[in-house]
């Protein structure tokens, strides 16, 4: 018993001697995307802010590829010291492993998920000359013509897609998925009317919605968003439990001593308050997010990969 | 008046500091790599993409062009000097520039070249200014089915107009199409010839095979030539040509400026076609036409002012359309696009500063140009004394660095060395790459808009009739296709491209 406590004792102190040395040498975190994107942009301005409280450099290498899972793979299979992180996104995480059929890493054992950055809502905006102007016009309008209206999205798989998927399922209409490569030119088809419909993200919808291009109906998330506080959610325009944002955060190999992810956690989270950062991330449309705790995260990125092999499921998005 | 504050507008831009330093370093880079036999503007791009990205997108964008018509300025000095085509659309002005320069007139020629090249430059940046907003306007209302047409047209006229064998160039575009297959399908997500190699799930790099098939391929193809050179360097003595020389040639520089001007725009044009068919021209309509081949100054004045003319048109269609009209258009659109421009009509309303202040820059740059070259055209001349043994394997050494931090991944290397060797085979076999090249980039992009046009007819192929504007290009491109099916014509085709090889 006393050998066993003596163990146990030896054990904490080594966890609490290796997470005193951390970090001892240059942190990498792996974007698994290409540079100038969204996350890549996060995870620079997370690594400036990191490099000063951790006391060593924190260099952003950008890994993209194979729809983020290249750079996520060589996270998981890297030591799990505390030196490397990698950026977890809801394609990587939730979404691509159902949708590709398999992805070589599991996104909830692999990992220790140790702080959610950034979570978007997505909007749905129709064209303007589509005679809609509220999400219950819109169900009625899709009901009357089945199979007329088009949505357009950013890839199949997206965020976009999906949230389409789910509008059809829960408002039991037929839509046409119109996919895109990026939401660039699928927003120009919106807006010169060649495609209906589309669930954007917020970010590159609010100038669109605000220039009176297109017409906002309503947003994915349960809350309203604070960026167009009168924008009703679709949650309360009677789809009950809608509920999606894009979003992603900072991740480390499995066994990742504790220590450090507890560190790690406060000092993200510190970081992400920073004024100069949240601001930034606000410009992505980002709303802080509400999980604090690694643990918290975890369940959250399980719940959602549970969810979206449901929905891709469900959707025929996934390639048989 | 809205066309100059839109300019003003432009030149605001691109005279700000590091803009005109942008602008120096890419004309600078442009003539040399166009005094070097061998390393073209294609390669030469190829190999600086992965340098832009740490750019800013007017910078790089500005600095790339820059190399583009900065080439056709190198290039003819080597013509007339060393009678090698420092850049393939310069070949024809070797036949008189060195002429010209075996008389004792390598000063005029060089003169001749340069100023009708400003010329040729200052008037192709007005047209570019004056015919690219109103094409952006029509250019808003393609849909899926105008994409698509356009680039069927695109291809056909590319396959036209590629020189060597009709067969090698379509057999080169269909080269181009199937590999623009690999990766994943847009509409299902499935994967497409990736062969469980997860680095192919997005597809193969544009810049990786570009690199390849430009870059290696053309060095080690250089390998091959040695052998000596007849340079006229210390030859070079007064510059400025005689009131003679100034009355023949300015009717021939604004004909070429003019010819060049229009097939600049043409799908699968550009500079070389513009030389060709300027000298051609020039050649039928001089009054000294018996003077051809025996350093008449027309035949210098004529495919250099059409050849910088060319270079600066075929940016038309990339920026009111997104679409390239040749290899070195096409590799803009990739360097545009890492910097994450969606090329095509939105350019210019979402973003004036890039559009205008590249436009503005092509005139800049070509100021600088005439003012470097001049004085600098013996520094030029030494360069082509620098050992290839040096030169080769440091740019080889600098393009494996740039394809790796692409995206810090080993396998990009290897696919740009198996595009190499694909590429050398191309050369071998006389089948041109750029047919491929574009094939490749506008492979994707066709695929995609005739999904996506069908998708929204609900699976009517009519609807690429119904359309006028995707009509009227489908036509266009049948007619193509049954001119160059006509005997007569497709002997024709070969004679006037005899010349070039």
């Amino acid at each position: 018993m006393k050998r066993a406590l003596t163990a146990i004792a030896l054990a904490a102190a080594a966890g609490a001697a290796l997470a005193q040395g951390w970090p001892s040498r240059p942190v990498r975190l792996i974007a698994p995307y290409a540079a100038g994107g969204p996350i890549d942009i996060s995870a620079r301005l997370l690594a400036g802010k990191l490099q000063e409280s951790l006391g060593q450099p924190v260099v952003v290498e950008n890994r993209p590829g194979a729809g983020g899972n290249l750079g996520v793979e060589m996270a998981a299979k890297s030591a799990p010291d505390g030196h490397t992180l990698v950026i977890g996104a809801i394609a990587t995480h939730a979404i691509n492993p159902t949708l590709m059929g398999s992805v070589p890493y599991d996104p909830v054992r692999d990992f220790r998920h140790i702080a959610l950055m950034v979570q978007v809502p997505n909007v749905l905006v129709v064209n303007l000359d589509l005679p809609a102007s509220s999400v219950a016009e819109l169900i009625a309008l899709a009901r009357a013509r089945p199979g007329k209206l088009d949505f357009a999205s950013g890839s199949t798989g997206s965020t976009g897609h999906l949230a389409g998927e789910l509008f059809k399922q829960m408002t039991g209409t037929y839509m046409v998925h119109i996919p895109y490569k990026g939401a660039a030119p699928a927003v120009l088809d919106l807006v010169a009317g060649r495609v209906h419909l589309m669930f954007d993200n917020l970010a590159s919808a609010l100038p669109n919605i605000r220039g009176g291009k297109v017409r906002a109906l309503a947003v994915t998330t349960k809350k309203r968003s604070s960026f167009l506080p009168d924008l009703p959610t679709l949650d309360e325009s009677g789809l009950k439990g809608f509920d999606m944002t894009t979003w992603w955060g900072v991740m480390a190999p499995a066994k990742t001593p504790q220590a450090v992810v507890e560190r790690l956690n406060a000092e993200i989270l510190r970081a992400l308050e920073a004024p100069d950062v949240r601001e930034r991330l606000r410009a992505m449309g980002s709303e802080t997010p509400a999980i604090r705790t690694p643990e918290e995260f975890t369940a959250f990125v399980a719940a959602e990969g549970r969810i979206y092999a449901e929905l891709v499921r469900r959707s025929g998005a996934k390639p048989d | 008046m809205e066309m100059l504050n839109n300019l003003l507008l432009g030149f605001s831009v691109a005279l700000s500091p590091f803009n005109i330093l942008m602008c120096l370093v890419g004309v600078l880079l442009g003539t040399l790599i166009g005094v070097l036999p061998g390393v073209g503007p294609v390669a030469t791009i190829a190999m600086l993409l992965p340098i832009t990205f740490n750019l800013n997108p007017i910078g790089a964008l500005i600095m790339l062009a820059g190399i583009y018509y900065g080439a056709q300025y190198g290039g003819s000095t080597t013509a007339i000097l060393v009678n090698l085509p420092g850049e393939s659309s310069s070949v024809v002005t070797c036949i008189d520039g060195y002429q010209m320069a075996r008389r004792g007139r390598a000063g005029p020629a060089l003169a001749t070249a340069a100023l009708v090249s400003f010329f040729a430059g200052c008037v192709a940046t007005l047209i570019v200014a004056m015919f690219a907003p109103p094409l952006a306007e029509v250019a808003l209302k393609f849909g899926p089915a105008e994409y698509f047409s356009l680039m069927v047209l695109g291809l056909v006229a590319a396959v036209v107009l590629a020189h060597g064998s009709l067969i090698k160039a379509i057999a080169m575009v269909v080269l181009g199409l199937l590999l623009g297959l690999i990766g994943t399908d847009v509409n299902s997500g499935v994967l497409r010839f990736a062969f469980g190699i997860s680095e192919l799930a997005d597809g193969i790099g544009f810049v990786v095979v570009a690199m390849g098939m430009f870059g290696i391929a053309e060095i080690v193809t250089n390998l091959e030539h040695t052998g000596q050179r007849e340079v006229f360097t210390k030859k070079v003595t007064h510059l400025w040509p005689t009131k003679e020389d100034f009355r023949r040639l300015i009717p021939a520089a604004l004909r070429g400026t003019f010819l060049g001007a229009a097939l600049g725009i043409l799908p699968g044009g550009g500079a070389l076609l513009a030389s060709f068919g300027a000298y051609t021209l020039e050649k039928k309509v001089s009054k000294y036409a018996h003077e051809f081949g025996q350093g008449a100054i027309e035949g210098v004045a004529a495919p250099e002012s059409a050849n910088n003319a060319g270079a600066q048109t075929s940016f038309i269609p990339l920026l009111t359309l997104g679409i390239p009209s040749n290899a070195v258009m096409a590799l803009m659109i990739g360097a545009m696009m890492i910097q994450g421009i969606a090329p095509g009509p939105q350019v210019m309303n979402e973003r004036p500063q890039l559009f205008w202040g590249m436009i503005a820059s092509m005139w800049v740059g070509n100021l600088m140009l005439v003012v470097l070259n001049l004085p600098l055209i013996g520094m030029w001349i030494k360069l082509l004394t620098v050992p290839y043994r040096l030169l080769y394997p440091s740019i080889l050494l600098f393009m494996g660095i740039g394809v790796f931090s692409l995206s810090n991944n080993p396998f990009d290397v290897l696919i740009m060395a198996f595009f190499g060797l694909l590429g050398y085979i191309c050369v071998k076999l006389e089948c041109e790459p750029a047919p491929m090249i574009l094939g490749f980039i506008l492979g994707p992009l066709m695929e995609e808009n005739l999904r996506r046009a069908m998708l929204l007819s609900r699976g009517d192929p009519l609807v690429f009739f119904q359309k006028p504007i995707s009509a009227s290009f489908l036509v266009v491109a049948i007619i193509l296709l049954a001119i160059i099916a006509a005997p007569n014509i497709r002997k024709k085709r070969q004679e006037v491209f005899v010349e070039e090889t």
